[in-house]
C-alpha cells in the first residue's frame, strides 16, 4: 500500500476522558439471558463500559481531556494554531463541534477548527490531518477524538448493545524539527459502507431509524482482509520488523478480532496490549484510550517506538509509526 | 484438517467425534457469533479468507469443506 513519511512531527501528551457510569454486563444480563450474554462476552471480551449521561456529549468529554493535556504541557491557548475534532457523534449538526470547543478552549481567530467524521479510523487519520498541517506550517495542533456510541445503538440488538462504550481524548501535536520521521498508510473501501452504518437522521432519509446496524460478520472478514496488510506496510515504510516495534496501539474492536490479527502478524501479547474488557469499542477514542491506560507508564518513562491502527466504518483504515520521545502526559480522567 | 474440526466442534458446541458432512450447522448455534469464529478458523487452518455471506450460506458441514475444497479433501 502507498502511503506518507512526514518529518518534524512531534506528540507531547495525550489525555483521555471518560464519563461517570460505568455499566458492567451483570446490569445487562437480564435484557439478553446469561447465555447469550457469556457468548457475547467471550467474543467480544466486554465486561465493563462506560456510558455518557443524558446531555454528556463527545465534545464535553473531549473538553475535559484537552484543558488538561494544555495544562500538562503548559501550552496557552493563543499558541494553538489548529483544532481537529474526529467523531461520528458530534455535539449538534451544525456548526462543527470544533467550533464550540475552540470557543470554549479560549483559542485564537487565527486557529483553525474543523470536524473529521470518522469512527474508528478516525484517530490515526486525526494524527495524520494534524501531522500534514505541521508541514504546512503550523506549530500546534490539538487533536480531540471521541464517540458517544452507546447513543448511537440499539438497546435491543446484542450485537452492538454490549460492545460499545463512550469516551473522549485529546492530543497534543507539535512541529518539532529533531523528530524521527513518522509513516502513514490510509485507505478506504466504501464498497463495504453498508456494513456498518446509521442510515437515518442524514438528508437522505430525515426521518429514518437513527440506530447503528453492524454485519459482525462482513467486518470481521475485511478487518482480516485489510489489516494485517497495513500493518505490514507502515512496517516497510519504516524498514522494521514486528519485533522492533515496542508498542501496538490497535483500534480495540473487539478481542476475538485482536487476538486473532496480532497470532497471524507474530506480534506478542505484551507488544499489543488490549482494553476492551473495562471499557468497551470506544470508536475513535480507542486507541488515545489505549495509550492513557495499559501504555501509560511505557510512554511516560521513555522513548518508545508506537504503531497506531485505527479500521472500521467506512470501510475505513489508517495505521501510523512513530519514534517517540518520553511522553509528558498520558493521563486517564474519570 | 482435524484442527479445523475441533476448531469446528468447539463453536457448534458439539463432541469432535459427531462432526460428519451432514452434520446441520443450523441446528447448532450457527449464528452470527458461530460465523466470526469460522472466518478466523478457515484463515487459521486453510490461510482463507471467507465472507460471512458465503458463511452463512451454510447449512450443513459440507458446505463449509465446499468453501475450502483443496486442503480439505486433501
Amino acid at each position: 500500500m502507498p502511503g506518507y513519511t512526514l518529518a518534524g512531527i512531534g506528540l507531547r501528551g495525550v489525555v483521555s476522558a471518560l464519563p461517570a457510569r460505568r455499566v458492567n454486563n451483570a446490569e445487562l444480563a437480564e435484557r439478553f439471558g446469561a447465555k447469550a450474554l457469556a457468548d457475547i462476552t467471550a467474543l467480544t471480551g466486554v465486561e465493563t463500559r462506560f456510558y455518557a449521561a443524558p446531555g454528556e456529549t463527545a465534545g464535553d468529554l473531549c473538553l475535559v481531556a484537552a484543558k488538561r493535556v494544555l495544562a500538562n504541557l503548559g501550552w496557552v491557548p493563543a499558541s494553538v494554531d489548529a483544532l481537529i475534532f474526529v467523531s461520528q457523534t458530534p455535539d449538534q449538526r451544525l456548526p462543527a463541534t470544533a467550533c464550540t470547543l475552540h470557543a470554549a478552549l479560549g483559542f485564537s481567530p487565527s486557529c483553525q477548527a474543523f470536524d473529521v467524521s470518522l469512527g474508528c479510523s478516525g484517530y490515526v487519520y486525526g494524527l495524520w490531518i494534524g501531522a500534514a498541517l505541521v508541514n504546512a506550517g503550523c506549530r500546534r495542533v490539538l487533536l480531540l477524538a471521541g464517540d458517544t456510541s452507546s447513543r448511537m445503538v440499539d438497546a435491543a440488538d446484542r450485537s452492538t448493545a454490549l460492545l460499545f462504550g463512550d469516551a473522549g481524548s485529546a492530543t497534543a501535536i507539535e512541529a518539532d524539527p529533531s523528530a524521527a520521521p513518522a509513516h502513514f498508510v490510509l485507505g478506504s473501501d466504501g464498497s463495504g459502507a453498508a456494513h456498518i452504518a446509521m442510515a437515518g437522521g442524514g438528508f437522505r432519509d430525515p426521518s429514518g431509524v437513527e440506530t447503528l446496524t453492524m454485519d459482525g460478520g462482513e467486518v470481521f472478514g475485511f478487518t482480516l482482509r485489510a489489516v494485517p496488510q497495513l500493518i505490514r506496510s507502515v512496517l516497510e515504510r519504516g524498514r522494521h520488523d514486528v519485533c522492533d516495534v515496542d508498542i501496538f496501539a490497535l483500534h480495540q474492536a473487539n478481542r476475538f478480532m485482536l487476538r486473532h490479527i496480532t497470532k497471524k502478524l507474530g506480534i506478542t501479547p505484551a507488544q499489543a496490549p488490549i482494553n476492551i474488557d473495562r471499557f468497551g469499542n470506544t470508536s475513535s477514542a480507542s486507541i488515545p484510550l489505549l495509550l492513557c491506560t495499559d501504555c501509560s507508564a511505557q510512554l511516560t518513562q521513555a522513548p518508545q517506538r508506537l504503531m497506531l491502527a485505527g479500521f472500521g466504518v467506512g470501510f475505513s483504515w489508517a495505521a501510523a509509526s512513530f519514534d517517540l520521545p518520553r511522553l509528558t502526559c498520558a493521563e486517564l480522567i474519570h | 484438517m482435524t484442527a479445523f474440526y475441533d476448531g469446528l466442534a468447539d463453536i457448534l458446541e458439539v463432541p469432535s467425534a459427531t462432526i460428519a458432512s451432514n452434520l446441520s450447522l443450523t441446528d447448532h448455534n450457527w449464528d452470527s457469533l458461530a460465523i466470526i469464529s469460522c472466518i478466523a478458523l478457515m484463515d487459521e487452518c486453510f490461510g482463507i479468507l471467507v465472507s460471512g455471506s458465503d458463511l452463512a450460506k451454510c447449512t450443513v458441514v459440507a458446505d463449509l469443506e465446499a468453501l475450502a475444497p483443496q486442503t480439505v479433501s486433501a
